[in-house]
């Protein structure tokens, strides 16, 4: 207690009273931006700078306003400035070292505001000098990787997070960011798995971590070697992997518990519906897309480690009880000195108490449950810029699982079964579905569904031919792990195969106005062989010999479609056009569609004709292509169960390009928003130190 | 047998105390002394006895080492069979060596001599003697064979009272006379085998059961008068029971010597010691046998450990003093012995009411095995030497490892007051050091123990991990559906799987092995109402020791795919950059994890590291898959080539031929989900978990599975799995080709523990829930037609199973016999599972079933109906099989009597248990009437409508068909 009041009155020795305090920083500010050298006429100018409160707002806006002269005048002070912050994260006082730090973020910031069109080197020379730019960041980057890795205060390590999250974000594009290149040299990324694997720290650095990382490994990613992509993509230690499996599933677990309370509370009756429509406007709106925006870092996160790393793969499929609690509170829990870091036992969270919380109503979950459930949210509603990036990230990092065997074999798995729930939007046409009937699947299942889902709400005027393609794609890679490995699953595949058919269909019917935009002929090529997969490989992976009768009979039955389709694509294939080659592999790949249709047909309508019955049930058309499986040959087609792998460059580039530059405004903002409040800070150090 | 008594003969009596001899001593001896020695641990009784020889070792012990206390009681044991053998045979003579054994024995018991309580009150000026003797003879070449082994049973008799010895010192004392024995033993062997038939056989036991020589015997003796059942390993012989006998009570010494007979008789088994050892009073007999159990293998007496067990938790004091010292002795060489011990100890004092419990000597047995004071003198050293440490105590094999271990051995006796401490660290260091410390730290389920014992104790690691499978099952309980507690299972077996590999493993399984993972996804509820039985499966690493061989290090998941892949392309050259990818990545991995300086990494990632990762990063990743690398337009290609037809009714026919080829699967029941786990057939099971591995590319890779039970006692379970194990080996003696399955019960405590599955094995309900046929029908489907050799065989494997249990059944009176309890194999077998309700107990008491076992008319359509040749053979079977049991009945009468002493289970309900038991046996009828009983029972059963009618009410009740 002396303690603490010894420092207040330190504190206001120095300071006297409030307005003097305020007065003396700025003053000390003034100084620094004076051509003299501050500590020239007293020795312990630095000493006392960071010993006072930091004025932000005052330092950034002097750094904005210094133009092209004064920079030049100036700019032994700043670097001298920055030299000594630097310095001072290493001292044991705690308060200066906060101080060193948010002097240094606002250092960052102020410098980069102002130049927004000054080149890296003009910023850095600016900061460091460039003769001592290296060695300053070298300094600069050890501190904080021995204060995040040390045994300081959870504060502090925040607050060093902070700063990088600050420093990695100060321009719009990433990869402009020329001070980052000493942030590759020397890494942070060792500090940054340290905090992911330690339970504790993960609970409170986890996020900012996250993002951090994942920031950092789209720095210059095609044009250079990023150190950060390939530490990340060679990490095998469980318990970092898992620690970033748990930050990712908390971020999305608590994403979806508050779209689902929203949910809830829209339904709460007419009124609450009209006031939350009110309030939404102003409010509720606004605070979904930030919550969908700061997803984004999260999912761009998981994007990398499941793109980048093997062995994450692993961590989705590790099944945990799902966790209601909303993310960990701020409440920093202080590390236990009986847990000193590194010596905690590997894995979960989970595992520091023994004994799983035991409500019978909890539903044990994993990483990609949780993940399925998030992007069935995100995919309900396309329009905004925001969520089409989300719904596009989701997809491809569904491709990127699609195409891992190994996840494969677990989704596949048929002891692995859960209860996904995923979002289903309400439609005019189809009652909410009932989740509670969901029957426990193998986890593939989910992932059907939800593609399923997605061909069927996504017909619009304003048609996502791209999700469309990834959506169908993933479909196919999945058809071909079960084709490969005869895995013969137990899914209704007459939903995807109406729902694909009606996609034809409203292909067909808003051909011209998709063709302006699209290649509509590539996606029905896709669909188109999803069917002859299904045909001519269905041996190899149907669950019952029945489903390949009903395959038939759902092409047989939907023949119209087809037939149009044919028609259409003969059509623009006979034109010359853009279009006709596509259009041409189009009737090509629909051979066997054909030839079933037009072998069938006939015998159907004899069979009606020769039992007088004008409408056949199903059992009776179904017997008839039992009966006539013997005279129909079909062409075997070539490369059906081949796909294009996912590759990032150069086909998605500019897509993460954008989605990085989004994620870093965002990042900034925040961190601007929420950081910085020395109160709470002062108030840890004072019972601290 | 008669010839080595013959000849042991001829020796003995000079060294034997004749009845003569004894005379003088018995009156003290037969009648106090006996019981005194028994029952060290009681104070009382031990004082008045012990007074005669306590005074010299306190005497001895405060000039020896003042500063001990811990262990006088073992010092006045042990002064105790000394002073006696002087009355007898006063200097311990011809063996040279003998003499200056002794001195080693009290150095090493002398700390404990400072207490004053009962040694003060030892009176004997005879131990003094050789209390000089010792110390005289002693120093140079260490502790002499006999009195070491006495004085180290004595301490642990007085650790089992006050736990103040420190037992490294008294094994380490112990093994170095077993050195010394051996190689004495030896010897003789060299000397006098060609005149002794010896049997050599038996392991521990030949160089004491065949006491060729003079010397070693007289020592016997010695010990013998004077502490008779303490020195454990040496007194199996059988002077000193004729003595014994002969002492107590003179008046029968023929059927003594008749008794000795038989005990020296190779017809002795174990189960014999152990009938004799219940049957008898005299505390003599009791003794000898005690030393008997010594000189039988290991696994002989392994299965009757619950008897021992009982016997010691609930008989009169002789018998448990008879008994401890072997169970201390096996405790310290194993730790399987010692947890199996500590749990059955749990589990039967359990039914004595709480007070007393808590008292009584099964439970301070208990605590003394799980206090960690057994561990094994292995401090010496690295695990190598202890594991020739553990041999020679076990086995005769080996001479050689004789000289380097005294030499250590002798340092820790002498060490001074300090050495209890300095032991365990020492001991710490080599465990930590030798790898298995590290592995403990990862062991346990609760890591808030872990951290807060620092120090490995060599039972923890598995009884966390039983502990922690335990708790999991309650857990589960709580849980409302199947299909929860499915879910909540795999998740939890998960998380267990993180501190895997470690010093765990299956005390069901017959090979020394350690658990490495748990394939959590295959783990699988069974059907239970209200508990949550669960079976899982555990991979595990076979070993050459349990306990040395080091732990095997983790492999992460992820490990399997570079593996897999690199198996899998078909492509060489992408293999080739595959494999080599995946090394350098590993080897990366290694650099990175090592070395946490990174401006080294960032040299280790050289740029071809770099340009590797791009060329994965652009275009085709070298990844695991071999689903096509490229990417090909499947219509470009058709266009150049020459179509393929196929023909659409093809595809459909392997489509149904494919399903139909595929072994019958059960379908997925998320009310039954075992059903499906349950029908996949082992091998395929192992061989799919297998590939799924990151361990199963290792050679010594092995699959088993285990049923984890919570909630249930399972000692009832243990008792048929006895009898029928008995019932099993008397068939198979008589060669009668009946077929049962024991399968292996694990009683944790009373209302816990584990079962070992019948594998390739569901049960009837589940046969004809799933395939909804009859089940002469479902052996047609899964077999062949009659008359294949398929179906033939599976058929006869029905009969015998039929009989077997048929027999099982009436004998045991098993009852609760519906379709769920009763498994089908897939050769065929029936196997009757669930011993709930036995004997004296049936469901809810209702006597429901009358019949004597089940026979539906289903079971009779399997055997080809009423007229066939395979249902005679069934009764002919059963016949033929209840001569060969009833010849063996004590056999198994044995192993029931035993367990009721002290036990409340509902099978031993009533008086009348064991005699109506015996008369299910029906000794008194002729075979004639014998083959009638079978017709009637077989008769009785058929017609039974209760069979029916309990099956039609079980369906009502429980959903089983």
């Amino acid at each position: 207690m002396s303690q603490v009041e010894k420092k207040a009155g330190l504190l206001r020795r120095t300071s006297s009273s409030k307005k003097p305090l305020k007065e003396k920083v700025v003053l000390m500010y003034d100084e620094i931006f004076a051509k003299e050298d501050p500590a020239k006429n007293n020795p312990r100018f630095w000493d006392e700078l960071f010993l006072m409160k930091v004025n932000l707002e005052y330092l950034e806006s002097k750094l904005e306003s210094v133009d092209g002269e004064e920079v030049q005048r100036i700019q032994d002070n700043i670097n001298s400035l920055f030299h000594h912050c630097v310095q001072t994260l290493a001292e044991e006082h705690q308060i200066k070292v906060v101080n060193a730090l948010q002097t240094l973020c606002a250092l960052f910031r102020g410098v980069h505001q102002k130049n927004k069109s000054a080149s890296g080197f003009d910023i850095i020379n600016m900061l460091m000098g460039f003769d001592k730019a290296e060695q300053r960041m070298k300094d600069l980057m050890e501190r904080l990787d021995s204060l995040l890795c040390g045994d300081s205060s959870e504060s502090l390590k925040s607050l060093c997070l902070k700063l990088l999250l600050c420093l990695v974000t100060v321009t719009d594009n990433i990869s402009q960011n020329t001070i980052l290149e000493y942030v590759m040299i020397n890494s942070i990324f060792e500090a940054i798995l340290q905090i992911l694997s330690d339970v504790s720290s993960r609970g409170q650095h986890g996020y900012d971590a996250v993002v951090l990382l994942a920031l950092l490994v789209n720095y210059r990613k095609y044009e250079s070697v990023n150190p950060y992509i390939v530490k990340l993509s060679i990490v095998d230690d469980e318990p970092t992997l898992d620690g970033m499996g748990m930050v990712v599933h908390q971020a999305l677990t608590e994403y979806n518990r508050q779209y689902k309370d929203k949910e809830e509370e829209n339904q709460g009756g007419f009124f609450s519906t009209l006031t939350s429509m009110v309030g939404s406007m102003f409010i509720a709106d606004a605070d979904e897309k930030l919550s969908v925006q700061t997803n984004e870092a999260i999912l761009l996160a998981l994007y990398e480690a499941v793109h980048l790393n093997r062995n994450f793969i692993t961590v989705l499929a590790q099944s945990h009880p799902e966790i209601n609690i909303p993310a960990t509170p701020i409440t920093p829990t202080p590390t236990t000195p009986t847990t000193p870091l590194g010596t905690t036992p590997p894995s979960l969270d989970m595992m520091n108490n023994p004994e799983l919380p035991l409500d019978p109503n909890l539903q044990t979950s994993n990483l990609l449950i949780t993940f399925l459930k998030y992007a069935s949210i995100v995919m309900q509603d396309t329009k905004d810029e925001h969520r089409l990036n989300s719904a596009r990230l989701c997809l491809i990092i569904l491709t990127c699982i699609a195409e891992d065997q190994y996840a494969d074999a677990f989704l596949h798995d048929d002891n692995m079964n859960f209860r996904v729930n995923l979002h289903r939007m309400p439609m005019r046409h189809r009652k909410k579905a009932v989740d509670k009937n969901i029957p426990s699947r193998p986890l593939v299942c989910a992932v059907l569904d939800l593609m399923v889902e997605f061909v069927v709400t996504h017909m619009m005027k304003d048609f996502p031919m791209d999700l469309y393609l990834r959506c169908v794609q993933i479909i196919h890679k999945l058809l071909c792990y079960q084709k490969k490995c005869r895995i013969r699953l137990h899914y209704t595949w007459r939903e995807l195969w109406s729902a694909l058919i009606n996609l034809l269909k409203f292909l067909l019917s808003n051909e011209t106005t998709l063709l302006a935009k699209h290649n509509i002929f590539h996606l029905a090529l896709l669909v188109v062989n999803l069917f002859n997969m299904f045909i001519t490989y269905g041996d190899t992976f149907l669950p019952t010999s029945n489903s390949y009768d009903e395959l038939y009979y759902e092409i047989v039955r939907m023949h119209q479609v087809f037939d149009n389709l044919y028609c259409m694509v003969l059509r623009v294939s006979t034109n010359t056009g853009q279009w006709k080659e596509a259009a041409s592999k189009v009737t090509h790949a629909l051979v066997n569609v054909r030839a079933i249709i037009n072998h069938f047909n006939p015998k159907i309508e004899s069979y009606a004709a020769v039992n007088h019955i004008s409408q056949l049930s199903e059992e009776q058309v179904l017997e008839v292509v039992r009966s006539n499986y013997d005279t129909l040959t079909l062409k075997l087609q070539d490369g059906l169960d081949q796909f294009e792998r996912y590759s990032e460059q150069p086909k998605e580039a500019a897509f993460f390009k954008e989605l990085v530059r989004s994620i870093s405004l965002n990042v900034r903002k925040n961190v601007s928003l929420n950081t910085l409040s020395q109160d709470v800070l002062l108030k840890e150090f004072s019972t601290i130190s | 047998m008669a010839d080595a008594q013959v000849s042991v003969s001829p020796v003995l009596p000079p060294l034997h105390i004749s009845p003569s001899h004894s005379a003088p001593a018995p009156p003290p001896a037969s009648s106090s002394s006996p019981t005194t020695f028994s029952c060290p641990s009681s104070p009382s009784s031990a004082s008045s006895s012990s007074s005669s020889s306590s005074s010299s070792c306190c005497s001895e012990s405060s000039s020896d080492c003042p500063t001990h206390h811990p262990c006088h009681h073992r010092h006045h044991h042990h002064h105790h069979h000394h002073p006696r053998p002087q009355l007898q045979l006063p200097p311990p003579p011809p063996h040279s060596e003998q003499p200056s054994s002794p001195s080693a024995s009290p150095r090493s018991s002398s700390p404990s001599g400072s207490i004053g309580s009962t040694g003060s009150l030892c009176s004997s000026s005879a131990s003094e003697g050789i209390g000089s003797g010792m110390s005289s003879g002693g120093d140079p070449r260490g502790p002499s064979p006999p009195l070491d082994v006495i004085s180290e049973d004595a301490m642990e008799m007085d650790l089992g009272a006050d736990q103040v010895i420190d037992p490294e010192v008294a094994l380490k004392a112990c093994q170095e006379v077993l050195l010394k024995v051996k190689l004495l033993d030896n010897k003789h062997q060299q000397d006098s085998q060609q005149q002794l038939g010896v049997d050599m056989t038996e392991r521990c036991g030949p160089q004491w059961n065949s006491h060729p020589d003079a010397g070693s015997i007289k020592e016997e003796d010695e010990e013998e008068e004077g502490e008779g059942r303490k020195d454990g390993k040496r007194l199996q012989q059988d002077p000193l029971p004729t003595t014994r006998l002969e002492a107590s009570s003179p008046s029968s010494s023929s059927k003594q010597s008749w008794l000795l007979r038989l005990f020296e008789s190779k017809l002795f088994d174990v189960s014999m010691a152990i009938s004799y050892l219940y049957k008898s009073k005299e505390p003599g007999v009791q003794a000898y046998i005690g030393n008997r159990l010594f000189s039988f293998p290991d696994s002989e007496v392994d299965f009757y450990l619950p008897q021992l067990l009982n016997m010691y938790v609930h008989m009169d004091t002789e018998v448990g003093d008879a008994i401890r010292p072997y169970l201390i002795h096996r405790c310290r060489g194993s730790i399987t012995f010692s947890l199996l011990s500590a749990w059955l100890l749990g589990a039967y004092s359990s039914d004595m009411h709480i007070s007393t419990q808590r008292h009584s000597r099964g439970t301070k047995l208990r605590k003394l095995i799980l206090s960690n004071e057994l561990q094994p003198p292995s401090p010496l050293s690295s695990p190598s030497h202890r594991r020739s440490h553990r041999r020679h105590n076990s086995s005769n094999v080996e001479v050689g490892p004789a000289p380097d271990s005294p030499v250590p051995g002798e340092g820790e006796v002498f060490v001074s007051p300090s050495r209890r401490t300095h032991q365990r660290s020492k001991s710490d260091a080599t465990m930590a050091s030798s790898g298995p410390g590290a592995c403990l730290k990862r062991t346990g389920s609760n890591p808030k123990v872990e951290a807060v014992h620092e120090e490995p104790e060599r039972l923890r690691p598995q009884r966390e991990f039983v502990k922690s499978l335990l708790c999991i099952g309650k857990r589960l309980a709580t849980l409302p559906t199947k299909e929860q507690k499915t879910q909540r299972l795999i998740s939890e077996l998960s998380l267990l799987n993180h501190k895997l590999p470690a010093r765990v493993w299956l005390p069901t399984a017959e090979h020394q092995h350690h658990v490495c993972r748990v394939p959590h996804t295959q783990a699988v509820v069974l059907n239970s109402k209200d508990k949550a039985p669960y079976i899982i499966y555990v991979e595990v690493l076979e070993c050459d020791s349990f306990e040395t061989s080091p732990v095997p290090s983790r492999i992460p998941e992820t490990r399997i795919r570079t593996a897999r892949s690199a198996e899998n392309l078909d492509c060489s050259a992408v293999a080739n950059a595959n494999t080599a990818g995946s090394m350098t990545s590993e080897h990366r991995a290694g650099s990175f994890s090592t070395v946490p300086n990174y401006d080294n990494d960032d040299e280790a990632w050289a740029t071809d590291d770099i340009g590797q990762l791009q060329v994965e990063a652009e275009a085709q990743t070298s990844s695991s898959d071999n689903i096509s690398q490229f990417s090909v337009d499947s219509i470009t290609s058709l266009e150049s080539k020459e179509p393929v037809f196929i023909a659409a009714g093809d595809i459909r026919r392997r489509l149904s031929e494919n399903l139909a080829h595929t072994p019958t699967t059960f379908r997925r029941d998320p009310e039954d989900p075992s059903a499906v786990a349950l029908k996949e057939p082992w091998e395929e099971k192992v061989r799919r978990i297998r590939e799924a591995s990151p361990y199963g590319h290792l050679p010594n890779w092995r699959l088993l599975s285990v049923i984890v039970k919570c909630g249930d006692d399972l000692r009832q379970e243990l008792l048929a799995y006895q009898v029928l194990r008995q019932l099993q080996s008397i068939w198979q003696q008589e060669r009668v080709p009946l077929w049962i399955k024991p399968y292996k019960i694990l009683v944790m405590s009373s209302d816990s523990g584990m079962i070992e599955p019948v594998l390739n094995a569901v049960s009837l309900h589940q046969v004809r829930k799933q395939s909804q046929l009859s089940l002469l029908d479902y052996f047609l489907q899964e077999h062949g037609s009659f008359t294949t050799e398929a179906f033939l065989t599976a058929q006869r494997n029905f009969v015998q199973s039929c009989a077997g249990y048929s027999l099982i059944c009436y004998l045991l009176q098993v009852k609760d016999r519906h379709n769920g309890n009763i498994l089908l194999d897939s050769e065929g077998h029936i196997i009757h599972i669930d011993f709930g309700f036995i004997l004296s107990s049936s469901p809810r008491n209702l006597g429901f079933e009358t019949s004597a076992f089940k026979l539906t008319s289903e079971f009779v359509d399997v055997m080809g109906g009423l007229d066939g040749d395979m249902f005679i053979y069934y009764k002919m079977l059963m016949l033929q099989g209840l001569i060969a049991a009833r010849k063996h009945m004590e056999k198994v009468l044995q192993i029931v009597e035993i367990m009721q002493q002290g036990s409340h289970l509902p099978c031993f309900h009533g008086s009348s248990t064991i005699r109506s038991l015996k008369e299910r046996f029906h000794m008194s009828l002729t075979e004639e009437q014998l083959q009638l009983l079978v017709e009637q029972l077989v008769d009785g059963s058929m017609r039974s409508i209760t069979t029916k009618l309990y099956d039609s009410f079980q369906y009502v009740t429980n959903g089983i068909m």
